[in-house]
């Protein structure tokens, strides 16, 4: 049985991630722009552009047929874009908030609009993502239609967030200081957030019952996507602790990008905002500040029993996420 | 006992690392994955406390003076670290003169960094081991009286139960000031370490007039300066909102305002 395993355990190092088709449809620079190929009749709706997080890859959102939350989007008729940030390296330095913002999220946003002749599209904004997706709307309200936010951050000073806490200590000019910030130093953060889950339990509950092929695939991808993380660059990395986690500025104002003024209060459409319960990297009550600084007369908040991760690929998430985002972008 | 998850476990193990007896206490031997040893280990001691035969106190003592052996070096990386971290040397403090002055002080610099992480890395181990050893009592005082053999099951709720304990206690730690301090000194002096180290290697190139990073830099900023008067020049030719996008928006904010509830 344990050699079983160790043998599963050695076939499955090489399990891809992914599993939907796609199409590069726009790039500039090491950004690449999918659209998700269509599983099911489309309803012909307006795209839904998700934009994931600068740390880890973007995989995650299509890790396999079971635990993909793209494929659930596509099964329900959606037409699914993804931005892929890619690996910055020393030439992406100097790479500010301003050009993730409005150079790489606003041309894929202009990009598919023109493909498809339309004024404005769906934001799905996941994580860090979340707050890029929420400061696109502020800039840009005339580009989103309808606005998702998935276990993103907005009150960075909430009790319980650990890595806000250490943060604001940090003295993050030096620590960055003309470079890109190792992701690999990162990923020992956020695993120090719960060290003996994340490093010890999580290995030993691979013997609990008998694991099949199927999970032990799981883990292995899973385990390739934490471990998976782009160097971030520095002047964006420097720009996005200073302003959110140690300045707070969704919530106090003051944020400005592109010599332009970013407030929540502006934002009036549609907001539906998912949020884990067991979230340690986000807390919910981080996400859940989002209801009260919005203008928006049509705000959903959905809590689910998840963690951070399970939010896309538990098996929990992929029966409750996709047919939610479908149903409440549907009625709008 | 071929059934025993833990016996399978330790076999299971053994597979990483098969030259060596993983049975040696508070060892881990070099190849083994750490958390498959460690979770082997622990079962040992599981089950030397169930039937360890002495009184309660002393087994359980023995079972918590374990856990904060076993797991003092979970966390590595910036939290690890065994530099010197004492007073500074007689080298460091020692006047810079001559040509070589600024070579002299770039090294003084790193050394002292060197030694502030060391410093820092001190505390957080400290911290860490503080908190080990409060999640060791809060694990020793859930322990029920040994009794032998301990089942499967009660072994995989003793180690959900250890690992309970010690986040608990890790989350309370961690939350603190001392804890977030230490870690931004060491964050810091580590930062330090590198940029003098850096600055050295550099001063090497310049003399044998290979590149630097600094004109690296120099020619990326030129560059981005360079794309920014170019998009400049797009958003006058093109400016960013539609005439069409106008109107749609006025006519969302007209639906929306219907629809307001």
């Amino acid at each position: 049985m344990s050699a079983g395993l160790y043998a599963a355990l050695s076939a499955a190092r090489h399990c891809a991630p992914g599993c939907s088709e796609k199409d590069e449809v726009w790039r500039s620079g090491k950004m690449r722009l999918y659209r998700y190929r269509s599983i099911s009749p489309t309803s012909g709706a307006v795209p839904l552009l998700i934009v994931y997080a600068l740390v880890n890859r973007p995989y995650m959102m299509d890790l396999e047929p079971d635990r993909s939350l793209i494929r659930g989007l596509l099964s329900h008729g959606l037409d699914v874009y993804l931005i892929d940030w890619g690996y910055p390296d020393g030439a992406d330095r100097f790479t500010t908030l301003e050009n993730y913002l409005e150079d790489l999220l606003a041309g894929c946003v202009e990009e598919i609009l023109k493909a498809r002749g339309l004024d404005a599209l769906n934001l799905l904004g996941v994580c860090q993502g979340g707050v890029f997706s929420l400061c696109f709307a502020a800039l840009h309200p005339e580009r989103v239609r309808n606005l998702i936010t998935m276990v993103t951050p907005v009150d960075f000073h909430t009790s319980a967030d650990l890595l806000s806490k250490w943060a604001r200590k940090i003295d993050v000019d030096a620590w960055v200081g003309q470079a890109n910030v190792s992701g690999e130093v990162l990923n020992q953060l956020f695993l120090a957030l719960m060290p003996f889950r994340l490093s010890q339990q999580k290995y030993v509950d691979l013997l609990r019952g008998a694991p099949d092929r199927a999970r032990i695939e799981n883990f292995m991808r899973v385990e390739r996507w934490i471990y998976d993380s782009p160097d971030q660059a520095g002047a964006a990395f420097r720009e996005f602790v200073v302003w959110f986690y140690q300045q707070n500025r969704l919530v106090r104002g003051g944020l400005v990008i592109g010599g332009r003024s970013v407030e929540l209060r502006t934002l009036e459409l549609p907001i539906l905002n998912l949020m884990g319960t067991r979230d340690h990297l986000v807390p919910p009550a981080a996400s859940a500040a989002l209801r009260g600084l919005t203008r928006s007369s049509d705000f959903t908040t959905l809590e689910l029993d998840l963690g951070h991760i399970g939010m896309y690929v538990s098996a929990r998430a992929q029966r409750q996420v996709p047919p939610a985002i479908a149903e409440w972008l549907a009625a709008r | 006992m071929a059934t025993d998850p833990w016996r399978r476990w330790a076999a299971f193990a053994a597979l990483f690392n098969p030259a060596v007896d993983p049975v040696g206490p508070f060892r881990r031997p070099p190849g083994a994955f750490g958390p498959f040893f460690d979770a082997e280990q622990f079962a040992s001691a599981a089950r030397a406390f169930h039937q360890s035969g002495e009184d309660p106190q002393t087994a359980a003592a023995a079972f918590g003076d374990f856990l904060r052996d076993q797991f003092g070096g979970l966390l590595g990386g910036i939290w690890g670290g065994s530099g010197p971290c004492g007073e500074a040397t007689a080298a460091e403090e020692a006047p810079a003169l001559g040509p070589a002055r600024e070579q002299q002080e770039r090294l003084q610099r790193a050394a002292a960094a060197a030694r502030r992480l060391a410093q820092a890395q001190r505390r957080l181990q400290r911290l860490w081991s503080d908190a080990l050893g409060e999640a060791a009592r809060a694990f020793v005082s859930r322990l029920d009286a040994p009794a032998a053999p301990p089942t499967p099951e009660a072994v995989h709720a003793l180690y959900d139960a250890w690992i309970e304990c010690a986040e608990a206690a890790y989350a309370r730690m961690a939350h603190g000031e001392a804890f977030g301090a230490a870690l931004a000194d060491a964050l810091k002096a580590s930062t330090d370490w590198r940029e003098e180290s850096a600055a050295s290697i550099e001063a090497w190139a310049k003399w044998l007039d290979w590149p630097t990073r600094s004109e690296i830099n120099s020619l990326s900023l030129r560059l981005r300066a360079l794309e920014e008067q170019q998009r400049e020049r797009k958003r006058e030719r093109e400016p960013p909102v539609r005439a069409g996008a106008k109107k749609r928006t006025a006519a969302v904010k007209k639906r929306r305002g219907r629809g307001k509830r």
